[in-house]
Parts: structure tokens; sequence; C-alpha cells
């Protein structure tokens, strides 16, 4: 019982931090129509920059701080140079953003290495929770998510800038002609899909292995929750996101933790069968 | 010379080159490209399959991987498992590929777009994984080594795979039924209601064709295909593994196929050929090369969305006379 409670939590840890994540993967579908392949390597990338952090200042809370604006100017950077060439071909960008995955695969494993590494989390002390040693370092990423998903949010309804991406989301055309520069705001939102990705990253680190083929892992969840959550239904995204983590985590208690993750893909081949918008839809709207 | 003429010399050169290679790749390079060659072309299969479904019905599918995994699995666990000899064993494993397309498809080709390549994409992990957990079947990361049974034995004359000439023959006599039946398909009344469909599936049901019958036809037709890749490939190597199964080799292979020129029958043998070249020439000289792979993708999608074979057709539509009998899209 002790180590389904652990488990459960760790659930929702990792489900927030998912979130994070997938919040980035669902902006980028939802408004610039792409299937980003790397968005998963754009979460690596967050965790290998925080290495790199810590490896040459020896201060990990610098990463969360310097890293999301490193993968901030990467993302502007990339959207520049290969999303947007490909704009009109819809169907192709799965393809340019596979390469783009092998891409920044190749040069982290060039740059950083093969091998896996450890970070030590920046909080060691542990606390006493049902009887298991939980560190307060999982309590800190949690809160470290809810934290930036919350700003998220708040900038997406209340700043101009959040409000004209909802707008060039809702009808390019009509925010176009009145006055929103949508090619910049598609720059901005990939931008801030990837720092989003990137602070995950920072975030994961401690607890995950930094490892330049981490990406591969986490991008089907981030597609799940998209998914099952409803594309471009943002509060979906969140809430799907932690529900299925906190599943997955019930469920490797008692059984393999494939059996958890195949259940969780026949859920989100379902939903995309019979509920496209996602089996919030409808609740929100 | 006319268009025609020089898809028609193309073609005969590729076949002539295919037959010979046992003895003129020896004589130029070194021996073990021969093995290479095969390598190609049981992997253009895999790219042709894609191919077929998004250069000629518009589907982009990034799970072709399982129709392989399957046609693989099929070969190794039928000979593994249940003792099959060599034909039955293969049947079994293109059976189970085509069979598994007829069930994914059914589901799978009601979605296009985004929708479509999600879902392969998923159906694809459910079968990796699957595959990676049962482990006494499938031998999961491990893979399943088997020994491969003669081809036919009359008394005391045995055809074994494991003559180096027996194999190959053996592979692009395998690999030219499947083009041979694709170009078949792609110039019948079906291949031109494929091409219909891609164009504009409104307008293709309003004209009284069947979008989801066709769709699906094409997707059982690609993972067929793609099940003879696989099977040939266990041949070929002689083991099957879960690791065939995951999404990157199906994105590898839409990386042959985009790279190659979609819609065309041989831009995925010219897409798979350049690329394992590039990689078998460049892997032992630089680790990285695929820094190399991902900056061509991306180049390509930009500057060729249509691909080095696009390219060729274009140069030869724009040099070489019209020929009456030309078709459009036919090559």
């Amino acid at each position: 019982m002790d180590l389904v409670i652990a488990l459960g939590l760790n659930g929702i840890v990792w489900g927030l931090i998912i979130a994070l994540i997938a919040l980035g993967l669902s902006i980028i579908f939802g408004l610039l129509d792409i299937i980003n392949i790397a968005h998963g390597d754009f979460f690596m990338v967050g965790t290998v920059l925080a290495w790199a952090v810590l490896e040459t200042t020896g201060n990990y809370w610098l990463a969360f701080f310097l890293v999301p604006i490193i993968g901030f100017g990467m993302g502007a950077l990339i959207e520049y140079a290969v999303i947007q060439p490909i704009k009109n071909a819809a169907a192709l960008s799965i393809v340019a953003t596979f390469g783009l995955s092998i891409i920044l695969q190749e040069s982290v494993r060039a740059t950083y290495g093969a091998a896996p590494n450890r970070i030590a989390a920046p909080i060691e002390e542990t606390f006493l929770l049902f009887g298991i040693q939980y560190e307060y370092y999982r309590i800190f990423a949690a809160l470290v998510a809810i934290f930036a998903i919350c700003v998220f949010f708040a900038f997406l309804h209340k700043t101009k800038l959040g409000t004209w991406m909802r707008a060039v989301r809702f009808d390019p055309e009509t925010a176009t002609a009145m006055g929103i520069p949508a090619r910049r705001i598609y720059m901005v939102t990939f931008a801030i899909g990837f720092a989003m990705a990137a602070l995950g990253g920072v975030v994961a680190a401690p607890i995950t292995t930094v490892d330049f083929q981490a990406g591969i892992d986490i991008l089907p969840f981030c597609f799940m929750a998209v998914i099952i959550g409803g594309l471009g239904n943002l509060e979906g995204t969140v809430a799907a996101a932690v529900l299925l983590a906190f599943v997955e985590g019930i469920i490797t208690s008692f059984a393999d933790p494939t059996f958890a993750r195949i259940g969780s893909l026949c859920l989100m081949s379902a939903v995309l069968m019979f509920r496209p918008h996602g089996i919030f839809a409808g609740a929100t709207r | 010379m006319t268009t025609t003429t020089i898809h028609r010399v193309g073609t005969l050169l590729l076949i002539l080159f295919t037959l010979s290679a046992p003895w003129v790749l020896p004589i130029f390079v070194d021996s073990f490209w021969v093995d290479i060659y095969s390598e190609i072309l049981i992997w253009s299969l895999l790219a042709a399959s894609v191919n077929l479904l998004f250069g000629y019905v518009g589907l982009l599918s990034f799970g072709q991987a399982l129709f392989f995994g399957l046609g693989m699995y099929g070969v190794a666990v039928g000979i593994a498992k249940f003792d099959l000899s060599f034909w039955p064993a293969f049947m079994f494993g293109v059976a189970l590929a085509t069979g598994m397309a007829v069930i994914a498809g059914a589901l799978a080709v009601r979605l296009t777009w985004h929708y479509f390549a999600i879902i392969t994409v998923v159906f694809s992990l459910i079968f990796y994984f699957t595959a990676l957990s049962w482990k006494q079947i499938t031998g999961g990361d491990d893979g399943l080594p088997f020994s491969v049974p003669p081809i036919v034995s009359i008394g005391d004359f045995e055809l074994v795979i494991t003559n180096p000439f027996t194999q190959y023959f053996f592979i692009v006599l395998m690999v030219g039924a499947c083009y041979a039946l694709m170009s078949r398909v792609i110039n019948s009344p079906l291949g031109r209601a494929f091409v219909t469909v891609r164009e504009n599936d409104t307008r293709a049901a309003l004209i009284g064709l069947n979008v989801y019958l066709i769709r699906l036809s094409a997707f059982v037709l690609a993972g067929f295909i793609a099940g003879v890749a696989g099977a040939l490939f266990a041949f070929f190597g002689r083991y099957a593994s879960a690791s065939y199964m995951f999404y990157h080799v199906s994105g590898e292979a839409v990386v042959w196929a985009i790279i190659g020129g979609v819609g065309t029958l041989f831009g995925p043998i010219l897409g798979t050929g350049l690329l394992i070249v590039l990689r078998e020439e460049l892997s032992s000289v630089w680790d990285h090369y695929l820094l190399l792979v991902g900056v061509a993708v991306i180049v390509t999608v930009i500057f060729a969305p249509r691909g080095v074979g696009g390219v060729f057709v274009a140069l030869v539509q724009k040099y070489a006379k019209p020929s009456s009998s030309d078709k459009e899209g036919s090559q």
C-alpha cells in the first residue's frame, strides 16, 4: 500500500512535468498545424543544457532561468530556418521535424556523448511519507511545473501577445487583416513551445537520466496527453497528462509497466477513432 | 528521345544492373556490396509501401514498421516455434502482415492527415511494446534467431539461402515481383482511383468512387509489401527483433521515400539506395554522419519536396520530347 501511494505520487509529479512539455506540443499543433516529432528532443536538449549549466557554473538553480531562455532562442531560430519554409506543406512538416529530431539527437551525441549521466538533485533531503523516504525535490519539481503552467495560462489570457496567439489560432486570416503580425506570432509560439519543453527538461533532469535518446521515450507520452486531452485543448492536455501518469504509476505498482503503456496507447487509439476532439470535448467549450 | 523511351531505358538499365550485380560489383568495388545491394532492395520495399500510401493516395503512414515487423516475426516464429518449412513460414509472415493491415486499415483509413499519421504510429507502438514484453514468443529486445530451412529440396538437390547466389536471386525475384505488382496496380483503374482520391477526395466521392474502400485497398497492399520486406529481411538476417517495429524504422522508411521521390515507382529504390550507400561509406569515417541525413531530409523537404526522383522526372519532361503515349505521373 505504501508503494502504491509513492508510485501514485510519482505519477502525479511526472504527469505535471509531462503536462508542461505537452502544452508546448499542443500550442505548436494548434497554432502552426504541425506535428512536431522533434518535441521529445526539445525536452532532451533541455536536460542536456541543464547538465551543461551545472558543469560550468556548479549551480543548478541557474539552469531554471538560463535554459528556457536558450530554448526560446533555439526555438525561434528553428522556426525561422525550418518551419517557415514548409508552412504550406503540412504533411511534409512531420518529415521535416523528423529530420530535425535526427539532427538534435546526433549533435547532442557528438558533443555531450552517448553515455547517460545522472544529476544529483539540488535538494537532497528526504522526508518520511507513509513509511517511505520521499525526496523533497520531487515535490519541488511538481511545484515548478504547476507554477510554469499557471504562468503560461496567465500569459495566454492576460497579455496582449497571448491574446494575439489565441486570435491567430482562431482565425489566422482575420487576425492578419486586423494587423496582428501572424508570422511573428508563429515564431514566438514555436519558441515558447521549445522553451517549455526545455524547462520540463531542467525540472526532470535530476529525476531521470540525461541521455541523448531521452526524447524518444517522452514523445509518445506527450502525444498521448495531447490526443486524449483533445488536440489544441490546453486544459484538457494538462488534465490528461496528470491522469495518465497517475494511472500508469498505480498500474506499475502491481503489473509490468509495459502493460500500462500498452493500455494507454489503446485508450489513445479509441479516443482518436471515436472522440477525435478528446475525452473532455464539450466540457470546456 | 521521348520521355517514354527514357523511362524504358532507365527501367531496363536498373533491371540489367540488378541481374548482373553479383558478377559486376565484386569486380569494381567489393563483393560485400552485393549484400548491401540486397539489403537496399529489401528496405526499398518498405519505402515503397510508404510511397504507395503517401505518393498515390495521400496518406502519410508513420507505422509501416508494424507490418515489416509482423512479416519478420511470422517467418522467425513460424520456423523457430512451429517448425514450418521455408514457403509456409514465408506465407505465414506475409499473411500475418496483410491480415493486420486489413484490421488496422479498417480503423485507420477513417482518419486522414495528421490523425492518420498519429494513429499509424500508435498502432505500431502498441505492437512494439507487446513484442518487447512477450519474451517467450518474440525474444523481446534480444531478438529471435533461427536457422533457415532449404527453399526447395528434391531428393539430393537442395536450394539453400545460405548460398550467396541463391540468397541474392531469391531476394531479387521476390522484390521484382512486388514492384511488378505495384506497377500493375498503379497503372490499373484502381491506381487511377488512388490518384483521384489523393488529389481531391470530395470530388472522388462525388463521381461515385468509394473513397474508404480505395484507401483501405491501398493500405492493405502497402501492408502486404511491407510484410514481404520484413519476411525477406528475416531470411536475410536469420533473426527477428522487436527493435525493427519501433517508429524510428517507420520514420526512416518515410525519409527514404521522400528523398527518393514520392509518387514515382522507382523513387523508393533511389532514396533507399542513396541513403544506405551514404551510411556504408560514411559511418566508418565519420561517426556522426546522421547529421548529414537530417540536413538532407530538411533540405529535400524545403527545396525539392518531390525528391530526387521528382527532380529527375521534371528534368526529363523539360528536355525530352513529349511522346504521344506519355501519361502524366506514370513512369
